[in-house]
């Protein structure tokens, strides 16, 4: 394979070199190109004929240049720094003034992708593109959360937890269970989902590849998109300072609403009294209430709930554990370049302090982007990011518990180790105040380096190598010391961990790209090899048993408990190595097609299915380059792209295809132990085979553009753990077994209604479709549960894989009504499997009318992922001041609020919401909210839909008012002067009952208001 | 110009050359072994035959442990856990919830397989293992006993099941066969065993000759009928194997069984090892003791009898004679094997609002680890648990001589062992057993002293059944099951777990128990 690749590249180098070339024309233009702002002229800009890239000049060190060219033709105006300007010169004076716009920082258009650099009107197929402007509209320091609503078809899922990324997910769901997420390629290095060290103020520009025309270029990976990141480079014969910063300040975005003290003492003798006339049938309610009620009795409550009660206070433990947010951001970069190449060089500094106490996120990062010609012939350079941070994580146990805490309960550290209902302990219920007592610290170091070496042996062929590595570091270190319910409870004596892994992706790209052009038409050659070497390893050891607690985690040697100590390590290495081939034509810029086949191998699959081919075919037309179109004035353009391609997926575990036996120590001695997972010789890369039709139109000289897509996709064997028969010994194995179909549809429209010297108004919404559907799994099955639970064999509500159903389903009972009394006698048939269904509780369906309420009920009672979703946006700005305003949005979706449904299934002696006021008793029936009872086992809402969040939402994600300073201010000391304030969050709609409906209960959501400061030298 | 180019593509041709594509995809694990590496050599197959031991063991385990104990005769599930789990609640009600969705049994169906399975491809390795000769038959004895053993678990709560023999994974599939093939399966193994096994074994967790005998003597008494295979005399014989080597003796001291300074003592045939050290301790207690010493804010869970009360003893099994239950006045097994004095130190605990109402009801005391008390939490509870000891070898041995018409000499055997130490070595007056009572007396006896002697040491379901009592005196003893009132014969098997029949082609839903 090696060789025949190898002939391919070594044909091109030399058929190419002996091509002709082919000029003719009858004008010579006299130009002069000045930088738009400033007026200033540019030197050293390359200008070529459009239709003939053999045809090129220099401008001088005026900025002036001389080039002769047919009437109609077309310059492309190109400067490193610059956004390229096309210019037709029929009907133009022979003598130009070109006028160039800032690119945001280095050049736009040129991007890297397999190692090749490539022009960005070159990638064929659905690509979506994100600049810098947009991308700093959103101050935050995760790339993910700055692009969601941005780029139709990217699904963006934010996380509250400071340091953690949001999720993205191109197209929705292509996988069954093995990774949604699409692979980073950042200056060319393909990095994992962990996207967080990288700096946002770093960042000119990211292509998301939707399509498999487009993806296909990475094969085997590319199935859940690609995402291009490609960070700034300085500019030629310019020298620049900038400094931003931001500050902002940040509370809960809204809260839950639980019952307060007096509630729940009121909702518990309510349970109460249910339960003794459960027990009791014939017994007086109001004498069992009056008696929990007396002063002496602790039949129900405790004393100190009593005194609590009489007090009127209510103490709110969420409170106690949380403080006001606060983070603040600093990035100052140098740039600059001469004819021989440019750089760039950014510091930043972040640190964020989140909503519950101590818990932080700091990162320090720099970065150096160097281009330098070497020689005529020889190009070098480096992309190089190192980025250090440290996370402070607090224990996970902290804001579920004191959210869940009794109001009722004096908030008190000095005896209080694991919460209390009335004198029962609550052994889950560590005292979240203890809690925060434990430290877990996150250390990561990355360096994230891209080197190439780029040779032009003649023109117009570019052979190009990189060396990237993706060095990633993390050291984590926790302590839980004896002060804790936690550490009381597993009789620790102080327990600490240390976890260590180093992870070493390495990657060598070779690429040789060769462009020529015959009379109209224009190829364009790319042949390339990759090899990428993954390793990682890890060690861990968890000690117990601390002298005392002064030291924490830092000092092991003094342990006693020598016999608990658990260690552990691993090594892992996985290799991929891939050719690639793709040849572009164009002609009269009117059409034009691209054909792409990667060959890719991966040491993840067994012999005899290790490699695989990914084709790719896009074809393009540009309609509004016909002639019958040059009358259409209000079009100025339009084109229509069909793309078809396969793209892969090999996101399974290590050695999925061998069954794996490792030593265990128990007792004094090793034993060998299978983990469980039968190997799997027969696996294969899942296959995505996508179809896209796409047009992108410009009207009213390009003021309105819209971009409309339409894609479906067909993925086959998918890749899931499948469990399986017990008898078979094993519990699960890897295996290729079903198949699933995704379409959908992507529209973007960009409108800039004003456009104006001193006022612009723009506006921009972005809406996205998919809907997938599983279509096949092995054998006849017809669905897949995902078991766990208690006894982990329960079916759960989410993970199961259902025939005809989308993946991510929620598949439960649904809910028929509340228990009346006069539906005691129906009721009285059904078998609800030892549940009591009286007056009050809720009745499930019996959806097959057994009269046995079991498995065989359940329904899908929705899904996971939305119906549509995406974001609208405008801005206004006039003279130097801008308004912005940002909207996300995401509708039909479901999603499970466990904390809302323990809130509605409480007795009194858990956290009820305040939707408990509305519960049905004998007087309130037309209600959906059950009784309350104590210790009767009833359905709960979480075991019915009732309990099933609408988690559709719009959200104002950002508000935002800046200020530029005029140049009267400036003077001659700022280039630029900006500073705006920004409210993230400040607005959300939802139906949703929990703290938010897309990041969940889990850690609380912020809003908060950010003042920014950006300058220029 | 044109030679640069030719150099620089040689020199990128050079270099691509020096990676073989073939090596460098070649990523074989680093840390762990293949299933060709593991089973090739006795070096390995023997830490493998460790880890058969250990899993065997890890059933024993904490909750999942005393499944099949619940719904008997003797023991019940606390209040608390039934109004909590309707799913493992059905195993002492039997009732609509004791179907193939079952979770609390798919659990024990699922931690059993994996152990046949190993068990079965180490023994088909042994056999065809051309290595030291006397280490590898010792090996295939044990890897043989632990196979029958944990088929014969099977058998008994699931009635017919695959035979895993991967000689044979051609002819026999993974479809369930008939009785009298896993019956003779299982006893091929015992006998595969007693021929291998060594006489002693240094490392305790090993089993031995004699572990062999008693179970497969076992076997024979308890062979449903279809296995065809149930003979006394079989039985008899075997276990006077073990009596007449002379190896084993009732120690004199009934507490000393549950004291953890006698671990693996003269009486124990086997037990299963453990200790007070994640991953070896076993969570016992935490499903025996009582939930209202847990809740103690001054106590926690460093009392050696406090725990969750998912098992407690029947009334029957609690209660004395007199009040139609189980004990005789004087029995010293009674104060060990039941907790009656919830006092901890000076403490007297009252019920929590919120309980069950049972959780200072008597409780079960055979697994109480007091090495934990005051230092460390009862889930940390770790004394060895017996699998066969020789007070069973001896009440077997005398079931079989009563079956065999020889009911004298049975009732002479028990009183002069089981019964003398239960009352420190000599029977008080009318607390003798009569040798000239009836076969059948008999029979209502040994059942009553089996429970004393062995109470939740995991026998009791195996005896109902194979006595024929199973609906009866569950029925008549077990609080839950008496309420529900839906026990039938057909409850002797359990339901074959719904993941099983949706999964394996060769168990169709058509080929499930009868009554589910």
């Amino acid at each position: 394979m090696t060789k025949s690749l190898l002939l391919l590249l070594l044909s091109a180098c030399t058929l190419f070199v002996h091509a002709q070339d082919q000029t003719g024309g009858s004008l010579t233009i006299k130009g002069k190109i000045r930088e738009k702002s400033s007026g200033q002229s540019i030197p050293g800009v390359q200008v070529t004929q459009k239709s003939n890239p053999k045809n090129v000049v220099v401008a001088n060190a005026s900025g002036e240049f001389t080039i002769t060219v047919p009437g109609n033709a077309v310059l492309i105006v190109h400067a490193l720094g610059y956004t390229d300007e096309e210019v037709a010169v029929a009907g133009r004076s022979s003598s130009l003034t070109i006028d160039l716009e800032q690119g945001g920082g280095g050049n736009l258009d040129e991007i890297i992708v397999v190692g090749a650099v490539v022009k960005r009107r070159d990638l064929t197929g659905s690509v979506a593109t994100i600049d810098a402007k947009a991308i700093s509209i959103t101050p935050t320091t995760d790339i993910n959360t700055a692009i969601q609503g941005k780029v139709a078809g990217a699904y963006v899922v934010n996380s509250a937890q400071p340091g953690s990324a949001a999720t993205i997910k191109i197209r929705g769901n292509n996988s069954l269970s093995y990774g949604t997420s699409p692979i980073f390629v950042v200056d060319g290095v393909i990095v994992g989902d962990n996207l967080n060290s990288l700096n946002p103020d770093d960042i000119a520009s990211m292509q998301v590849l939707k399509d498999a025309s487009a993806t296909a270029l990475y094969g085997s990976r590319g199935a859940n998109g690609v995402v291009i990141v490609s960070t700034k480079k300085g500019r030629r014969n310019a020298g620049e300072v900038h400094y931003n910063n931001w500050v902002s300040w940040s509370e809960f975005e809204r809260k839950m609403k639980f019952m307060n003290a007096q509630q729940i003492h009121d909702l518990r003798a309510d349970a109460f009294a249910n339960q003794y006339i459960e027990n009791n049938p014939t017994a007086d309610r109001q004498a069992y209430l009056n008696r929990i009620n007396s002063d002496t009795s602790n039949l129900v409550f405790a004393p100190y709930e009593r005194d609590t009660y009489k007090s009127g206070k209510s103490y709110d433990w969420l409170g106690a554990v949380s403080q006001n947010g606060m983070a603040h951001n600093h990035t100052l970069d140098f740039s600059g370049g001469s004819d021989k190449g440019t750089y760039y060089l950014s510091l930043n500094y972040t640190d964020q302090k989140g909503l519950l106490k101590g818990s932080d996120y700091k990162r320090m990062g720099a970065r150096l982007n160097i281009d330098q010609n070497v020689k005529s012939w020889l190009k070098v350079g480096t992309y190089t990011t190192f980025t250090h941070s440290i996370t402070d994580i607090v224990d996970g146990s902290v804001f579920p518990t004191a959210v869940g805490a009794n109001p009722l309960l004096p908030i008190d550290t000095a005896g209080l180790y694991t919460l209390k209902w009335a004198d029962i302990f609550n052994q889950d219920q560590y005292n979240p105040l203890r809690s925060l007592y434990i430290q877990n610290n996150q250390y990561l170091n990355r360096l994230l380096t891209s080197n190439y070496i780029n040779v032009t042996p003649i023109k117009d062929l570019n052979i190009r190598t990189s060396f990237s590595a993706d060095i990633y570091n993390e050291q984590q270190y926790s302590y839980t010391p004896t002060t804790t319910g936690q550490d009381l409870r597993n009789s620790n004596h102080g327990n600490a961990t240390h976890y260590k892994m180093e992870t070493y992706n390495l990657q060598w790209d070779n690429s040789a790209t060769y462009t020529k052009t015959f009379g109209e038409h224009r190829l364009n050659f790319l042949v390339a090899t990759s090899l990428q070497q993954n390793t990682s390893n890890f060690d861990q050891i968890t000690a117990y048993g601390f002298p005392n607690d002064d030291f924490s985690y830092m000092y092991l040697n003094g342990v006693m408990s020598r016999d608990k100590t658990v260690l552990g390590s691993d090594f892992v290495t996985t290799t991929l190595m891939s050719y690639l081939g793709r040849v572009e034509w164009g002609w009269q810029d009117k059409y034009f097609a691209t054909a792409t086949l990667r060959y890719d191998g991966s040491s993840k699959f067994g012999p005899s299915h290790r490699w695989g081919a990914f084709p790719s075919l896009a074809v393009a037309w540009d309609m509004s380059r016909e002639n019958f179109m040059s009358k259409v004035n209000v079009i100025s353009h339009w084109k229509w792209r069909v793309g078809y391609g396969v793209a892969g997926n090999q996101n399974i575990p290590n050695y999925a295809t061998m069954s794996l036996y490792r030593p265990v120590y128990s007792s004094g001695s090793v034993y060998y132990n299978s983990d469980g997972r039968r190997g799997n010789p027969d696996l294969q890369w899942e296959r995505q085979k996508q179809i896209n039709v796409g047009a992108d139109i410009g009207l009213l000289h390009d003021r309105l553009n819209l971009t409309a897509d339409y894609f479906h996709i067909k993925n086959d064997n998918l890749l899931i753990d499948q469990t399986l028969a017990l008898t078979s010994g094993f519990n699960n194995q890897v295996s290729n077994v079903g198949s699933m179909t995704n379409q959908g549809i992507e529209f973007t429209l960009d409108y800039a209604i004003i456009k104006q010297k001193d006022l612009a108004w723009n506006f921009r919404f972005m809406i996205s479709r998919d809907r997938n559907r599983v279509t096949k799994l092995y054998g006849n099955t017809q669905a897949i549960y995902n078991k766990g639970g208690y006894t982990g064999v329960e079916i759960q509500r989410t993970g199961n894989y259902i025939l005809g159903q989308p993946v991510n389903t929620i598949y439960s009972y649904k809910f028929s009504k509340i228990a009346q009394v006069g539906d005691t006698a129906k009721l009285s048939h059904i078998n609800f499997g030892g549940r009591t269904v009286h007056p009050g509780d809720i009745v499930p369906v019996d959806k097959d009318g057994n009269n046995v309420i079991n498995d065989d009920d359940r329904y899908v009672v929705g899904k996971l992922d939305p119906d549509f979703y995406g974001g609208f946006g405008t801005d206004l700005t006039y003279k130097g001041i801008g308004l912005t305003v940002f909207f996300n949005y995401s509708s039909g979706l479901k999603r499970i609020s466990s904390l809302y449904e323990g809130g509605i299934q409480s007795d009194g002696m858990e956290a009820a919401s305040v939707d408990m006021l509305k519960r049905w008793t004998p007087t309130n029936t037309n209600t959906n909210i059950p009784r309350a009872v104590y210790g009767i086992p009833r359905f709960g809402i979480g075991d019915v839909d009732l309990g099933v969040q609408d988690a559709s939402f719009i959200r104002m994600s950002v508000l935002s008012l800046s200020y530029t300073l005029p140049k009267s201010i400036r003077k001659n000391v700022f280039d630029n002067a900006r500073i705006y304030v920004t409210g993230s969050n400040l607005w959300l709609i939802t139906r949703d009952k929990g703290y938010d409906p897309e990041t969940g209960d889990g850690f609380p959501n912020t809003k908060s208001v950010t003042v920014g400061l950006n300058l220029s030298l | 110009m044109q030679i640069r180019n030719i150099i620089i593509c040689a020199s990128l041709t050079a270099a691509l050359t020096q990676v073989s594509c073939k090596k460098f995809l070649d990523q074989q694990p680093k840390t762990a072994l293949t299933q060709d590496q593991a089973f090739a050599k006795l070096d390995n197959i023997k830490p493998l035959i460790s880890g058969l031991y250990t899993n065997w063991r890890n059933v024993r385990k904490d909750r999942g442990g005393f499944m099949f104990e619940l719904g008997s005769d003797e023991a019940q599930q606390g209040a608390y856990q039934v109004m909590t789990d309707p799913d493992q609640a059905a195993l002492d009600k039997y009732d609509g919830y004791m179907v193939p969705r079952n979770n609390a049994l798919t659990g024990q169906w699922q931690n059993r397989w994996p152990i046949v399975v190993a068990a079965a491809q180490a023994v088909y390795a042994l056999q065809n293992n051309k290595e030291d000769e006397a280490t590898r038959t010792e090996l295939l004895g044990e890897a043989s006993f632990i196979r029958a053993g944990v088929n014969f678990e099977l058998t008994q709560y699931w009635g017919k099941i695959p035979i895993s023999d991967p000689a044979r994974l051609d002819q026999l599939g993974t479809k369930r066969q008939p009785l009298d093939q896993v019956y003779a399966y299982i006893i091929n193994d015992l006998e595969t065993a007693v021929k291998y096994l060594p006489e002693t074994q240094s490392d305790k967790s090993h089993v031995t000759k004699y572990a062999a005998l008693a179970l497969l003597g076992k076997v024979y008494m308890s062979a449903p009928d279809d296995a065809k295979v149930r003979n006394f005399q079989k039985a008899a014989d075997t276990l006077n194997l073990i009596i007449q080597s002379g190896k084993y003796k009732l120690l004199t001291n009934y507490a000393d069984l549950w004291d953890a300074a006698h671990p693996n003592s003269t009486e124990s045939l086997y037990e299963y090892q453990f200790n007070n050290t994640y991953p070896d301790n076993n969570q016992t207690q935490w499903q025996m003791g009582s939930r209202a010493l847990a809740n103690l804010p001054s106590v926690g869970a460093n009392c050696y009898f406090g725990g969750y009360d998912l098992m407690v003893p029947t009334m029957y099994c609690y209660s004395d004679k007199s009040a139609s239950g189980l004990w005789e006045a004087g029995d010293l097994r009674k104060a060990q094997s039941v907790r009656y004095d919830f006092t901890y130190k000076g403490i007297t605990p009252t019920l929590s609002t919120g309980f069950g109402g049972d959780e200072l009801d008597p409780h079960v005391k055979k697994y109480e680890d007091p090495r934990t008390d005051g230092v460390m939490s009862f889930w940390y509870s770790g004394k060895n648990i017996f699998y066969i000891r020789y007070a069973d070898v001896l009440l077997m041995y005398a079931e079989c001589l009563n079956e065999l018409g020889k009911t004298n000499d049975a009732v002479n055997l028990i009183n002069s062992t089981v019964r003398a130490r239960a009352f420190g070595g000599t029977i008080p007056a009318g607390l003798s057993w009569d040798p000239a009572m009836s076969q059948d007396a008999f029979r209502t006896n040994i059942m009553d002293e089996r429970m004393r002697e062995l109470c939740f040491e995991g026998w009791r379901r195996s005896d109902l059944i194979r006595t024929g009592n199973f609906v009866n005196l569950v029925k008549a003893r077990n609080k839950w099951t008496r309420q529900s009132g839906t026990i039938q014969a057909f409850n002797q098997l359990y339901p074959i777990p719904l993941t099983e029949t949706l999964q394996n082609p060769d168990i169709p839903a058509s080929d499930q128990n009868p009554g589910y």
